[in-house]
């Protein structure tokens, strides 16, 4: 797999033994705990616009639900600047760790493979369970809990959300259209499993669910995430040349424990637009894509049916297995990884439809389920029952629970029940290093080797200090292997920041792509 | 990092494999089955979890 992609992922935040937390100020004072120093805002806003719409117009502001606006109300009065709040970090791996509307987030760097990708939102929970660690050991009293899920299964919900560069060639509503049915329908095993259901009051509220976000969609498409949420994002930033590239970001799926199933998610989605950009995505149109979504998270019979908008009936696992049989014919043999994704995905669709329990351990949903029945079964708990569902439910928030010492899935992980995908070390250094062969090396590697010259950063651009003024290296161009390459063997070579900028002048011909002296 | 490291000979399976003479075939190659793991230990853990956390447990809506 060669596509540039991400995962941000949004925790939940818990602090068991206190009453009235705070949770602003404490997803702040976590995202702090990261550092061993005072915080100093560094991240640069000023070419982030999530107003614009890749439909070609600017939304005057986003949307909130009805609970946030009034939290929002609050937040206002607290006379705490947005930069202290959002505590943004960019850290040596190449990631961005901050507080995002009260939710702990970790932003993996940009990598070009799953191993990578994989390593690095593992790298993530490990980071994020030491400063939970170091904030219960600061604050006193409770104990600081992260979840890596996606509801509070009263209705709040936090995303995991995909990015993927592509082509700027393809017409965004060619993209929306190709890329629904693949969507819609990839909770099969990319969901995270949920005990019962938000936000509808007729679905049966014992429902166990394939995904978590499933409930949260209301429309096709939008510029919003936090309200009437689309099953595509149009939020036009792709932290790339605009003209070439757009950066599809995909706020659909569940924040995954298992390995597998965060490398199938991704890797599919990598294989389904490669098949949009060759024009060989098959292609089908469903008559209700906001009802299939929900339909078949919650179809207990695993049938998963879906009606097409020419009237007939088709199923989760006939558009996947289609988009996937293209897949094979396409890119088998292109390279190790893509032949990795191409047989496990075909390996877990059938799978699926033999008996979704050959897939315990490596799919959420099905280890979820086995666990909670496992449970049900061993205390005589009852699904219909109210008080029996909200203990079944506590076992699904568990399940998400980062610490080893406590998450179910961790145990799980600890016993050698769940297929890996990375080693522990491969964990460990990508907690550290960026990878190799894309712009996060440059970002992560310049804070590591200049860090008192880096003035302000995204993930676009690097503004350093130089001789009393600042020097911006714009990174929109350095995107494509050959671009990184040079760019980050430049920064190896480089013995000061003067030196680097000399280096990427002299090779360019020209002056660094830089925004001038200041 | 950055080196693709065969994923097949990595990674742990759940359970060791009951060869169901599947393998590889012209439709593809076949999962074998798995014996579901063990639980014993599992459920020990979470009969120790509090029946209330999910009801304790709110947070505010994200993206």
């Amino acid at each position: 797999m060669r596509r540039i992609c991400g995962v941000e992922t949004e925790y939940g935040i818990q602090v068991d033994g206190v009453d009235n937390m705070d949770v602003v100020v404490e997803s702040m004072e976590l995202i702090r705990c990261y550092l061993h120093q005072d915080f100093v805002a560094i991240w640069n806003y000023a070419l982030e616009n999530p107003r614009l719409d890749m439909r070609g117009f600017e939304v005057d502001e986003l949307r909130d639900d009805v609970d946030e606006t009034l939290h929002l109300q609050k937040d206002r009065q607290r006379q705490i600047p947005l930069k202290d709040l959002k505590s943004d970090l960019i850290i040596h791996n190449g990631a961005r760790l901050y507080n995002d509307h009260t939710h702990p987030e970790f932003s993996t760097p940009e990598c070009y493979g799953l191993h990578d990708l994989v390593a690095v939102d593992r790298a993530g929970e490990q980071i994020l369970l030491q400063c939970a660690k170091e904030r219960t050991a600061t604050r006193g009293e409770g104990v600081v809990r992260l979840y890596k899920n996606n509801t509070d299964f009263e209705g709040h919900s936090y995303g995991c959300h995909e990015n993927f560069l592509l082509s700027r060639e393809i017409p965004f509503q060619q993209v929306i259209d190709g890329l629904l049915p693949f969507v819609v329908t990839r909770q099969i095993f990319a969901g995270a499993g949920k005990v019962g259901v938000e936000q509808d009051s007729r679905a049966s509220a014992a429902t166990y669910q394939l995904a978590q976000r499933a409930d949260f969609f209301e429309v096709i498409a939008s510029v919003d995430t936090m309200h009437r949420r689309p099953l595509v994002n149009t939020r036009d930033e792709p932290h790339a040349d605009a003209d070439r590239y757009r950066r599809l970001h995909l706020i659909i799926g569940d924040a995954n424990m298992c390995e597998y199933a965060t490398a199938l998610k991704v890797g599919s989605a990598a294989l389904a637009i490669d098949l949009l950009e060759a024009g060989e995505l098959p292609t089908c149109e469903l008559a209700d894509p906001i009802g299939a979504l929900k339909e078949i998270s919650r179809d207990e019979s695993r049938h998963w049916t879906v009606v097409l908008a020419a009237g007939r009936t088709s199923s989760a696992l006939e558009i996947q297995t289609d988009i996937m049989m293209a897949a094979q014919r396409l890119f088998k043999g292109r390279d190790k990884e893509t032949d990795w994704i191409l047989d496990e995905w075909r390996g877990t669709l059938e799978a699926l439809a033999r008996d979704p329990q050959e897939l315990i351990g490596r799919l959420d949903w099905v280890t979820k389920k086995w666990l909670l029945d496992a449970f049900a079964e061993s205390e005589g708990l009852d699904w219909e029952k109210p008080a029996d569902r909200t203990w079944l439910q506590s076992q699904d928030l568990e399940y998400h629970n980062i610490d080893p010492a406590e998450g179910l899935y961790s145990m799980l992980e600890q016993q050698g029940q769940v297929e890996r995908i990375v080693t522990e070390e491969d964990v460990l250094r990508a907690m550290v290093d960026p990878p190799r062969d894309t712009r996060a090396y440059f970002r992560g590697t310049s804070l590591q080797k200049f860090s008192n010259e880096v003035r302000s950063l995204n993930w676009d651009s690097i503004e350093f200090s130089v001789g009393g003024g600042s020097r911006v290296v714009d990174l929109k161009g350095c995107v494509d292997e050959q671009t990184a390459a040079y760019y980050n063997e430049a920064l190896d070579a480089a013995t000061s920041v003067e030196d680097l900028l000399q280096r990427l002048a002299v090779a360019s011909g020209q002056p660094p792509e830089t925004g001038g002296a200041q | 990092m950055s080196d693709f490291i065969d994923y097949r000979d990595r990674a742990p399976r759940p359970t060791k494999p009951i060869d169901d003479g599947g393998g590889e075939s012209d439709e593809g190659p076949r999962r074998p089955k798995v014996e579901k793991p063990s639980t014993d230990d599992i459920l020990k853990r979470m009969k120790k979890v509090d029946p209330n956390q999910a009801r304790r447990y709110r947070q505010r809506t994200g993206q």
